[in-house]
């Protein structure tokens, strides 16, 4: 009997190859008794698939997704060892150098050289800086929140979401001391593009664009806050990015 | 980013994805072979961290299902498997596991809580084959492979196991 179940069961399954599969039909039509036990185990395909499905549903989902491990940013960056205040929730970031700690010891005390200052910095990021940062929705949205309630401004994943840019990551500096925040994307090469905010107080004024080696900037100031765009990048697409964002932060 | 780091990167990425969908056939697989609920949950749990960890060594662009219950397969052959023989007793109420919570029968089907009843008395061997083709759909070749046996040997034990389940009535 059981030699013959797993031939009938193979039959049942779809298993057999084509001539193993014609020597047993060629059998089943001639012998009755073979046919019934084709019947009865043919049978129970319906009741394991019905059984199987309604185990799948006792899962206890929620329990099982509450337990899966949390997602940790593993930046592969090395720290510079310095006390720059930043806010990211929950992950490190060691981004900066030298030129980096100099301004953010406050050596520029002037307002008008917080640009020269982010472009010092700037110079100093590759395309390996941010590209392996890949933060998730939840993370992005606490990196922004922590940076709102330093500097202001209408900081979501949203309003900041750009054309052909990936967020990477947002962290918060001082300049002077006013907070700086930093959010800082790539494009898909890795390339870093910039978005500072400086809650400085400056009055209002518009969009200026100008080149530092091959660095461009596009900066303006709004609700007594000064933003910046800034990355090895045209002129124009600094412009056309600070125009996206201008209304929007 | 060089080619070998964004292959890893995709590598997690899609492992990463690939643990919530799963999270259900993961359980089920684990009930099936432990008999036991709160083993069950651990056995998920920890093949979700060992998936994670190893994540470097699943190829991008395959099954990410597959390679999950490979792992699931395996920590419970290595690690919570005798942990369970050893911490015995409860083997006379394993073959309800999969019908009751531990405290009452589970509402359903009076047929397929029947079968799975009998699934549960099914020894470890013939349950595994059985869930994986029947509750899975691998082919005879995938279980052979997955469960590093020879076809004929599937094909015995998904015949034994419909053969038990043939004499309920």
């Amino acid at each position: 009997m059981s030699d013959n179940d797993a031939e009938l069961v193979a039959l049942i399954d779809n298993e057999l190859d084509e001539s193993a599969r014609s020597a047993l039909l060629a059998r089943l039509a001639a012998d009755e008794g073979l046919r019934q036990r084709y019947d009865a185990l043919r049978q129970t395909s319906a009741p394991l698939a019905v059984a199987f499905e309604g185990l799948l549903g006792q899962a206890p989902l929620a329990r099982l997704t509450a337990a899966l491990p949390q997602p940790v940013s593993r930046p592969s960056l090395r720290f510079a060892g310095l006390a720059l205040r930043q806010l990211a929730a929950g992950f490190v970031i060691g981004l900066l150098a030298a030129g980096a700690a100099a301004w953010a010891f406050g050596l520029f005390g002037d307002r008008d050289n917080w640009r020269s200052a982010v472009a010092q910095y700037t110079d100093l990021y590759t395309n390996e800086t941010f590209s392996p940062l890949t933060p998730d929705a939840a993370s992005q949205a606490a990196e922004l929140s922590a940076i709102r309630a330093r500097v202001g401004g209408d900081l979501t994943p949203e309003n900041v979401a750009l054309p052909d840019l990936r967020f990477a990551t947002a962290f918060l500096l001082s300049y002077g001391d006013h907070p700086l925040g930093v959010i800082a994307f790539v494009d898909p090469t890795g390339a870093p593009v910039l978005l500072c905010i400086l809650a400085d107080r400056a009055p209002d004024a518009p969009i200026r664009a100008e080149r530092r080696g091959d660095l461009a900037l596009a900066s303006w100031s709004d609700d007594g806050r000064s933003y910046l765009v800034i990355g090895r990048i045209p002129k124009q697409r600094a412009v056309a990015l600070a125009q996206i964002l201008q209304p929007r932060v | 980013m060089n080619s070998r780091e964004a292959m890893s990167e995709a590598s997690r990425r899609e492992v990463r994805a690939g643990l919530q969908p799963s999270l259900a056939r993961l359980w089920r697989y684990a009930l099936v072979l432990s008999r036991a609920r709160d083993v069950a949950d651990d056995l998920v749990q920890a093949t979700c961290l060992r998936a994670i960890e190893r994540a470097d060594q699943f190829t991008p662009g395959t099954r990410v299902d597959r390679w999950l219950f490979a792992i699931l397969r395996s920590v419970w052959l290595n690690e919570l498997r005798s942990r369970r023989i050893r911490e015995g007793g409860g083997f006379v109420d394993a073959e309800d596991a999969l019908t009751t919570d531990g405290a009452r029968e589970i509402e359903m089907n009076i047929t397929a809580s029947a079968v799975l009843r009998e699934i549960g008395r099914l020894p470890e061997a013939q349950r595994e084959t059985i869930l994986l083709v029947y509750g899975e759909g691998y082919s005879y070749a995938e279980a052979a492979a997955a469960l590093g046996i020879p076809i004929g040997t599937v094909m015995s034990r998904l015949a034994a196991g419909r053969a038990a389940l043939a004499k309920l009535k």
